[in-house]
């Protein structure tokens, strides 16, 4: 009996699929966020159709899938930022092929020799960094290499509710009426609540690791504050930070801002038309322009969006980016191969990404009419010039926007004062920076 | 003194089902948000509480949700450590219990004082040693550390000891080697403490959070615990309430059984403990 | 078979009885256990690269605010669900100790939770809490449970007794099952009344296992993470961070393992008092 079952098993071994030699597709495996939508896109392979980052992303990558079926790419969703799972998997020596990578994390990773160079494989799948813009060029090198292919940049904005704008009595022309200067902000805020009865701003503050540090970024920079001029120490205790803090807890004192939302509450908030203007990114402009085009939603016929205006001295605002980088492992001259088809795949899918509203990284994207006719991008074609990022020397971005953005939270509700959360943000960012190895 | 009973006895019953009622509200509502559609949930989570309800969220699981591979894993991971530490325990039991040899009582210390070893003092050394031997993101990498709990040796070992010696010395007379005996009597008469082991074995294992997370990284690796948390800091993205609540009552519903089935063996081990 | 070879045999009978468990042991607990206790002494980074630095890293340690804070956090966790658990389920199990079908019921609802995983509980919870489209804001308004800092905590706390009560239940309905019957028949000849029977016989016949609950829960509570880690991710501000999860991000966030692993000792050397407590308290008792 044993040995008639050993007999079986050989034969079967004997089949294709045994023998060695014989190939299946290459598999490469893709880490990323964006969100998980596989019950409406799983396998969906019409892009056009698809709307947002997460339809647009998993509709690409299955279109990819069906136009290259000697390359099969599986997709490893992790929550954002997705670099717990990263670090882990690099530790653990198993990382992923590709993943999505923050231009502002690059550093971290390539610091540590834990993200491949690009240049030779981007050359030999056609793509030339002179073609990346300004900003997703000095977003992906680093000394000289680049690290990553870079997906696109993106900006806070400011998401504006035009119906209920013109009900404060704050559009002019078609347009949205900006204040020019902190106090101006202050008194449109006030106007707004007065006419519509609403907070003027819809923010996420709860649980929230980003939006605040990059509020305080954008403010810093504006009033031409170097608070990184030494990439290992950072400078708060300053009154361009102070400043900063005290306005928003100033907004949040005269309830001219929504309170205790997270992020999901807030997204949907806006779109329930709860107050005037949204203070989110890029992201957002596909989704709400969509609401926008459905008569009965509060967005309807009244989305604007402009980037965030200038408050003080400097028209610049905090930026970051997307990027693909390849986490250093061995790999088959085949693998390698793959990977770059996708890369190349998806640098020539970029307009597409862009539709999520998010910036394109590619400069004949950026100059293409059909990318200008988009929605809003008319709006937006200035912050080519006016995003910047923070230097690129500065490591461990995330954290230090996590540390910001907790300390920030406290000044704002008044938890703690401004100078205590300033000096404890200050001395707990520069001893991360001061104990990095 | 009978009235004075009764209604002590009324007042007992209305704080018991007011707790009752405490405990399952979350259970229900979650139920509740599970059987609306997602389009709906945005406008408001309130409409969960009158109809129109729908099933929509569970055919979608059926149809698309990674749930399976994750049940899928956590079986796996749990069954194999329930199954060595059953072995392994057992066999160390007998040896602490009934064989002597030098050193045993100080070495059964040692175990014992494992019991005070916390998780947390260990995981991060383990982490970086199943990194140097390349055992993350594989099955062995989720087992082996359930296999070094303590809990179980001590609990057979006491069982062993327990144990009439006139049953081993039968078999000893008639001439049967250790293991004989160990495998042909002493344990099938253990069953009651290796089914409690059992269950609460599998039932930690079931549920262990911490090391899964850090250890199984790659999403077709992910356990339940794992995959459930990571769909919650998904959904933000997807406005899919509905469905992400389908997916904790989906995830529920195989502990539940489990429980159900073997609650006799998990009631009788916590008698034991106190 | 000569006495001496008899017991030769049983001796090495008896280490390959044991031999496989004790590898697991060693290689898996003792061996990282020492390890760890080895890397808290060095400056070390979770990929590679560490330096020797004596006991520097306690000594940041002890200066590190944000460590100080998790500390008192998780002390204020576990006095907020130990007496709650120890009481909540001593009440259950006084109120559920007989056979009728109701309490059969009654007592499997309130465990049926225990048996769920904390990622389960957290999703269920976070749904009951949230100000926006939680089932209390539905029912009562919104109340900023996770994002305040006095109230996120105390949400973390109600959301833990929910989740455990089940096993201080049962670990009291054992022990009431195990007070002599003949205790209960002396009181009633006595015209006890009912609170008198529990406080002069129920209650100190049960008194190890309240011990023992309270110990356990100690030890249990002590190592709070999923919670904190999901609802509010230690927040707001690091208010409802507690000690495991500073390990977390430490380790796995800032990559600082050296400094993680002697987080994780201190942690160690407390859960080992509260082991130690009971130990000699329930010695103490059977003198």
């Amino acid at each position: 009996m044993k040995r008639f079952a050993l007999l079986v098993l050989g034969g079967l071994c004997m089949l294709p699929g045994c023998a060695p030699g014989k190939k299946g597709p290459v598999e490469i495996t893709l880490q990323r966020f964006f969100g998980a939508c596989d019950a409406q896109f799983g396998s969906s392979t019409d892009v056009a159709a698809a709307d947002g980052e997460c339809a647009i992303i998993t509709t690409l990558i299955n279109k990819f899938n069906a136009d290259n079926p000697g390359i099969h790419v599986k997709v490893n969703i992790v929550y954002w930022p997705g670099y717990d799972q990263l670090s882990a998997a690099l530790a653990a020596g198993d990382p992923p092929d590709l993943v999505t990578m923050h231009q502002s994390a690059i550093s971290d990773y390539s610091q540590r020799g834990l993200i491949e160079p690009l240049d030779a494989g981007l050359k030999s799948a056609g793509i030339d960094p002179a073609e990346f813009t300004r900003a997703a060029r000095e977003g992906v090198t680093r000394r000289g290499h680049v690290y990553a292919l870079p997906f696109d940049n993106w900006t806070m904005l400011w998401q504006i509710n035009m119906n209920l704008f013109r009900a404060a009595g704050l559009v002019r022309a078609g347009k949205p009426v900006l204040p020019h200067t902190p106090d101006e902000l202050l008194a449109q805020a006030r106007q707004f609540r007065r006419a519509t009865g609403k907070p003027y701003l819809i923010q996420s503050m709860v649980n929230e690791p980003a939006a605040y540090a990059r509020n305080l970024f954008t403010f810093l920079m504006q009033q031409d504050s170097d608070f990184f001029a030494d990439p290992r120490h950072i400078r708060l205790q300053t009154p361009e930070a102070r400043r900063v803090f005290a306005l928003f807890k100033q907004l949040y004192d005269e309830d001219l801002t929504t309170k205790n939302q997270d992020y999901t509450a807030a997204t949907s908030g806006f779109l329930n038309g709860q107050g005037g203007v949204y203070l989110v990114g890029t992201w957002m402009i596909g989704d709400y322009e969509k609401a926008s085009k459905e008569p009965g939603s509060p967005l309807a016929g009244g989305y604007a969006v402009a980037p965030y205006p200038k408050l003080y001295a400097r028209d610049v605002t905090y930026a970051d980016g997307h990027a693909w980088a390849v986490p250093k492992a061995e790999r088959s001259p085949e693998k390698m191969r793959a990977i770059f088809r996708l890369l190349r795949f998806l640098k020539d899918h970029d307009f597409d990404w862009s539709r999520t509203g998010h910036l394109p990284a590619y400069r004949a994207v950026i100059a293409s009419a059909r990318w200008r006719a988009l929605p809003h991008r008319a709006d937006l074609a200035g912050l080519v010039d006016t995003a910047t990022p923070l230097p690129p020397g500065v490591q461990r971005q995330f954290l230090i926007q996590q540390i910001v953005s907790e300390e920030m939270e406290s000044a704002t509700t008044g938890q703690k004062p401004v100078d205590a959360a300033l000096a404890d943000a200050e001395r707990r960012i520069n001893d991360i920076l001061f104990n990095l190895l | 003194m009978a009235g004075r009973r009764r209604g002590g006895d009324i007042a007992i019953v209305a704080a018991l089902a007011f707790a009752a009622l405490l405990m399952a509200a979350p259970l229900l509502w979650t139920l509740l948000l599970s059987l609306k559609a997602n389009g709906e949930l945005l406008r408001g989570t309130a409409t969960a509480f009158h109809p129109p309800y729908t099933l929509r969220n569970y055919t979608d699981i059926l149809g698309h949700s990674a749930v399976f591979g994750w049940l899928l894993n956590s079986a796996i991971v749990s069954l194999g450590v329930t199954l060595g530490v059953l072995v392994l325990s057992s066999l160390a039991g007998y040896g602490f219990a009934r064989l002597r040899f030098p050193g045993r009582d100080a070495i059964f210390v040692l175990v014992l004082f494992g019991l005070a070893i916390p998780e947390q003092s260990v995981i991060i050394a383990r982490h970086q040693m199943f990194s140097a031997l390349g055992l993350h993101n594989t099955y062995g990498g989720l087992i082996l550390p359930g296999l070094a709990a303590p809990f179980g040796v001590f609990l057979m070992t006491q069982y062993f000891r327990a144990m009439p010696k006139e049953l081993e010395e039968a078999a000893w007379l008639d001439g049967a080697s250790r293991f004989r005996t160990f495998w042909r009597i002493l344990v099938p008469l253990s069953y009651p403490a290796q089914a409690t082991l059992g269950i609460f074995t599998f039932l930690s294992t079931w549920n262990d959070y911490w090391w899964p997370l850090i250890s199984a990284t790659s999403s077709r690796m992910y356990t339940l615990t794992v995959g459930v948390a990571s769909s919650q800091m998904n959904f933000a993205q997807t406005n899919g309430l509905g469905f992400l609540m389908a997916q904790a009552v989906f995830a529920s519903v195989p502990i539940l059984i489990v429980y159900v089935i073997f609650q006799r063996y998990l009631v009788a081990g916590v008698r034991a403990a106190a | 078979m000569t006495a001496r070879s008899a017991s030769r045999d049983e001796a090495l009978s008896g280490v390959a009885f044991v031999a496989p468990y004790l590898a697991v042991f060693c290689g898996l607990l003792a061996y990282p256990l020492l390890s760890g206790i080895w890397l808290s002494l060095h400056k070390a980074d979770l990929f590679g690269g560490s330096e020797f630095i004596g006991t520097e890293n306690y000594a940041r340690l002890l200066r590190d605010g944000v460590f100080r804070e998790a500390v008192w956090n998780t002390c204020y966790f576990v006095l907020l669900t130990v007496p709650a658990l120890t009481v909540a389920g001593l009440v259950l199990a006084l109120a559920l100790n007989n056979s009728s079908r109701w309490s059969t019921l009654l007592r499997g609802l309130f465990f049926s939770s225990s048996v769920l995983s904390v990622t389960i509980v957290t999703l269920i919870w976070r749904m009951v809490l949230v100000p926006d489209g939680g089932l209390i804001a539905d029912l009562l308004g919104p109340i900023p449970f996770l994002s305040d800092a006095k109230l996120a905590m105390p949400a973390i706390a109600i959301t833990t007794i929910w989740w455990c009560i089940g096993l201080p239940m049962m670990l009291f309905l054992a022990a009431l099952q195990q007070v002599p019957r003949d205790l209960y028949e002396a009181a009633a000849l006595d015209n006890a009344g009912r609170w008198r029977t529990l406080f002069s016989i129920t209650l100190p016949s049960i008194r190890r296992t309240a011990l023992v609950v309270v110990v356990i829960e100690i030890i249990l509570q002590f190592q709070l993470f999923g919670q904190a880690q999901i609802m509010t991710l230690g927040g707001p501000n690091n208010a409802s961070l507690p000690i495991v999860l500073f390990i977390y991000q430490i380790g796995f966030q800032r990559w600082d393992i050296g400094y993680a692993a002697a987080a994780s000792e201190i942690l160690f050397a407390i859960i080992l008092v509260a082991a130690m407590i009971q130990f000699f308290a329930s010695r103490g008792r059977e003198r």
